[in-house]
């Protein structure tokens, strides 16, 4: 395969002789390891594990509302159902997912360095989150939270009765892991770039990190300070938020918001950054307007900070400050549109290959652009006052965080796969899953747009009798979208033992991380890379022959 | 587990690595900027919905006791960046000398605190949740208010000085040990930023819990 | 004298007299809305220390690029954050006791 992107040599056969995977098999040796690539799949395997619980608590919910009095029977355990489904899957799935795992694993390789800038810290960060999570956990399971993971006072600091503290102290730990991860990406992309390794040279993926770390470094702490004066009036009844004493409910809200819109582009941005590397590869072509798809990234980091109030239109905020939210909300739908036609621009007559990571990514820009432009609906003030707090809402977030997010995770972690592991997996099942996947999610999703429309609201463990066939339905396509995500558990498991050994580059892809063995040494690179090229170097399609690529 | 990683092996030079951990602990410091954030914008909000309370809340908080801290805690950022001074020409003895004096004049802030002036003010009924708080009538609401941030302000201050005084501790330690130098002193350095950073925290809640408000 | 300790001795003069300014304009007879001026010196001693203590002007240029982040996303929590209160409209409710 033709390497044009660096002037590196020396690089040994693709064979898993002396890798960071043999380089000790001591449980200590990953416990204690400070090596970016074993932390990243330290973390693999915990939000792994979450996943699956905050989708156990999915399955209850969308079992609860087969019925339209709800089969569950207690409005309590419903709520705190879907409290644990949503706490569980933003912040110990979420947030992290792509960041911690990919990101760990994928940006000191992309930089060309050997480690990141602070790998202790790295490790430490793994330890923060793992007891968040635990704590979070526990609370979860002597009973639960009944707020919503949006925490709502008075509810959550006078008259929630379950374990709305612990659950924050959890959610606050892990809170931490998130501020140093993001600042030991941000230094290490700014400190720890190979030679001629330009900021307009590196690839998208680092720019969308970048762009997320920014988030998770300066609206991470003011989640902090919510949850702590949240927990200090429902402890000590020294409240901030309680109206009796001239405190402001909508304090809370403002705070809580702050922190939590940028989060929801924390989750999504690395997506943007996964998809934006997999279309160039099975596209054989260079992304269309690098410049555009990188300042965008960087927009929507900035943006994303200006729009929060749009969660609380109803709230009860000055109407003022509330259109003035709305207009900052379509601005930033704006960079978002922009890389959906780059990405677009990037396949339009490239030479396309359909392998799963390619068809994860194609959905994502399906499924995105849909949630996207949903968002519209709900950013202006007039609509939003009946969309609110409706199935709409719902369908909206779920199909840029389940149909987008998610399926650029599993895309992205199918592309990386040999990189990270050595083995190829077994694409026919991969290309059924990510079929299965996008047929189940818009089973289960679409059909709550109506559903929104026609006014049933969320977050309610029974519902008006007309809407049940469309609830079924929806429950339904979770069963099947269930499916689609234990398919990949099965073979990806399947492929370490019997998949077939990876090359350095199986794709044919640029980038200096397929510059290295799969998976690579402990040291990354046997020689530091020069960079003498920009990213996505591949010849331009009018110069190529048609050939078997 | 294996080759492992001399904590630089990633850098370039220890030089690089130095200005980079300097790096990561203004970031982090910005970080902690927008934590006190959300605290200031606790006051702008309960302040604002509650003016007459809130003033007559300022007026119950001891204004020597706060001035002298200020004036403490400032000396104290002095004393600390003298000392960088002496080790960067190499005067291990001096910068532990200018550590210890720092380290005082925090212990010093923090009896003053949480020694002295909390204790007055439980006993002035100044507690927030307490029935029988001081201040009654239409402010009263208010200056409970003003008393919930006073307290939580001052403890989260509280909290970040006594892990400053445990960083104090561990220059002092390591450089008794000798580690430090004029070309590799790293730590006392990225200390001195956060205990800086301790101080700017301070000088922002000083006016919004003793003087602002205080005026006729 | 050594050479930084001018910057020192300055730096700490300079504080100290902020501060007495500061504490001197709290007695100045404002009206309640305009009383929070008042944090101006206390602004300009945050300055003071991040130049002449934290010495932000030198190392590489990202701690100045950080520091100045952070004061901007510090203003876009504190302007943002103040629309809401500052623009709503306040239905007078009668005072509520506490007990």
């Amino acid at each position: 395969m033709s390497m044009g992107m660096t002037d590196m040599v020396k690089i040994s056969d693709g064979a898993a002789e002396g890798s960071y995977l043999t380089d000790g098999w001591t449980l200590r040796s990953w416990l204690l390891s400070t090596d970016h690539k074993r932390i990243a799949l330290l973390y693999l395997g915990s939000i792994t594990f979450f996943f699956f619980i905050g989708g156990a608590a999915a399955a209850l919910v969308r079992l609860n509302l087969i019925v339209p009095e709800g089969l569950l029977g207690s409005a309590e355990a419903y709520n705190r159902l879907f409290t644990m489904h949503g706490v569980i899957m933003v912040w110990f799935f979420l947030v992290p997912a792509v960041p911690v795992t990919l990101g760990n694993f994928l940006i000191p390789l992309m930089l060309g360095a050997r480690d990141l800038a602070f790998p202790r810290l790295n490790l430490f960060t793994w330890y923060l989150f793992i007891t968040g999570g635990a704590i979070t956990l526990w609370a979860l399971f002597v009973g639960g939270v009944d707020t919503g993971w949006t925490f709502y006072t008075p509810l959550s600091t006078t008259y929630s009765q379950g374990h709305v503290v612990l659950a924050a102290v959890g959610i606050f730990i892990s809170g931490f892991a998130s501020i140093a991860t993001g600042l030991n990406f941000i230094v290490s992309i700014h400190r720890l770039r190979a030679p001629g390794l330009t900021w307009y040279r590196m690839p998208v993926f680092l720019w969308s990190i970048y762009s997320l770390s920014v988030l998770l470094v300066l609206a991470t702490p003011v989640l902090a300070i919510t949850l702590l004066l949240l927990a200090l009036e429902r402890l000590f009844h020294i409240g901030v938020f309680d109206p009796a004493i001239g405190g402001d409910p909508l304090l809370f809200q403002h705070l809580f918001w702050f922190y939590s819109h940028p989060a929801v582009y924390i989750m999504i941005l690395p997506g943007f950054g996964v998809v934006s590397e997999i279309i160039p590869t099975f596209s054989r072509k260079s992304i269309f307007g690098y410049k555009f798809v990188v300042w965008a990234s960087v927009s929507i980091a900035v943006i994303s900070f200006f729009v929060w109030g749009h969660h609380m239109f109803v709230a009860g905020t000055s109407v003022y400050s509330a259109v003035l939210f709305s207009i900052l909300s379509y601005l930033v739908a704006v960079p978002s549109a922009i890389k959906v036609f780059n990405w677009l621009g990037t396949m339009h007559k490239g030479f396309v290959r359909f392998d799963a990571p390619m068809l994860y990514a194609l959905g994502f820009i399906g499924l995105f652009t849909i949630g996207g432009l949903t968002g519209l609906w709900v950013a202006a003030l007039a609509a939003d006052v009946h969309l609110t707090q409706t199935y709409f809402v719902v369908a909206h977030f779920h199909y840029i965080m389940v149909g987008g997010m998610v399926s650029a995770f599993f895309g992205g972690l199918h592309f990386w796969w040999p990189k990270i592991t050595g083995r190829m997996y077994p694409e026919m099942w991969a290309r059924v899953a990510a079929l299965i996947m996008f047929i189940g999610f818009n089973i289960t999703f679409f059909p709550q747009f109506i559903l929104g429309l026609l006014g049933m609201p969320r977050r309610y463990f029974s519902y008006s009798p007309d809407f049940q066939v469309l609830n079924v339905l929806s429950s339904a396509g979770a069963s099947v979208l269930a499916s689609a995500y234990l398919l990949p558990l099965a073979y990806l498991t399947w492929s370490l033992f019997h998949g077939e050994r990876a090359p350095a580059n199986p794709w044919g892809a640029t980038g200096l991380e397929w510059q290295t063995t799969s998976p690579p040494p402990t040291v990354n690179f046997v020689e530091i890379p020069v960079v003498t090229e920009g990213p996505y170097a591949y010849p331009p399609p009018e110069t190529v022959h048609q050939q078997n690529v | 587990m294996s080759s492992t990683v001399a904590h630089d092996f990633q850098y370039e030079s220890a030089s690089y690595q130095a200005q980079t951990a300097v790096a990561g602990m203004w970031l982090f410091l910005a970080t902690e900027v927008l934590f006190f954030g959300g605290m200031i914008l606790t006051w702008i909000y309960s302040r604002h919905w509650n003016q007459l309370g809130f003033d007559a809340g300022v007026r119950q908080t001891d204004l020597s006791i706060g001035t002298l801290n200020t004036f403490v805690l400032v000396t104290s950022s002095f004393v600390y960046a003298l000392g960088l001074l002496f080790i960067r020409e190499g005067n291990i003895r001096q910068l532990i000398r200018c550590c210890v004096v720092t380290l005082v004049l925090g212990l010093i802030f923090l009896a003053l605190k949480f020694g002295v002036e909390w204790p007055e003010d439980f006993a002035h009924h100044l507690f927030p949740s307490a029935p029988n708080f001081k201040i009654s009538g239409p402010s009263e609401g208010g200056a409970r208010l003003f008393f919930i941030f006073y307290f939580i302000g001052t403890a989260l201050h509280g909290v970040h000085m006594v892990v400053g005084i445990g960083l104090l501790l561990w220059v002092i330690r390591r450089a008794r040990r000798g580690e430090f130098s004029p070309s590799y002193h790293t730590p006392v350095t990225v200390v001195g930023l956060y205990w800086s950073f301790v101080d700017i925290v301070w000088l922002t809640l000083y006016p919004l819990i003793y003087l602002i408000g205080r005026g006729r | 004298m050594k050479p930084g300790m001018m910057r020192l001795l300055v730096t700490w003069g300079l504080l100290i007299l902020l501060g007495g300014t500061e504490l001197a304009a709290s007695y100045l007879p404002l009206a309640r809305c305009w009383r929070p001026l008042v944090m101006i010196p206390g602004v300009l001693m945050v300055l003071v220390v991040s130049i002449g203590f934290m010495e932000v002007k030198k190392g590489p240029v990202i701690v100045r690029a950080f520091a100045v982040a952070a004061m901007f996303w510090l203003f876009v929590l504190l302007a943002l954050g103040s629309a809401d209160p500052l623009t709503r409209t306040n239905y007078y409710v009668p005072d509520i006791h506490v007990k």
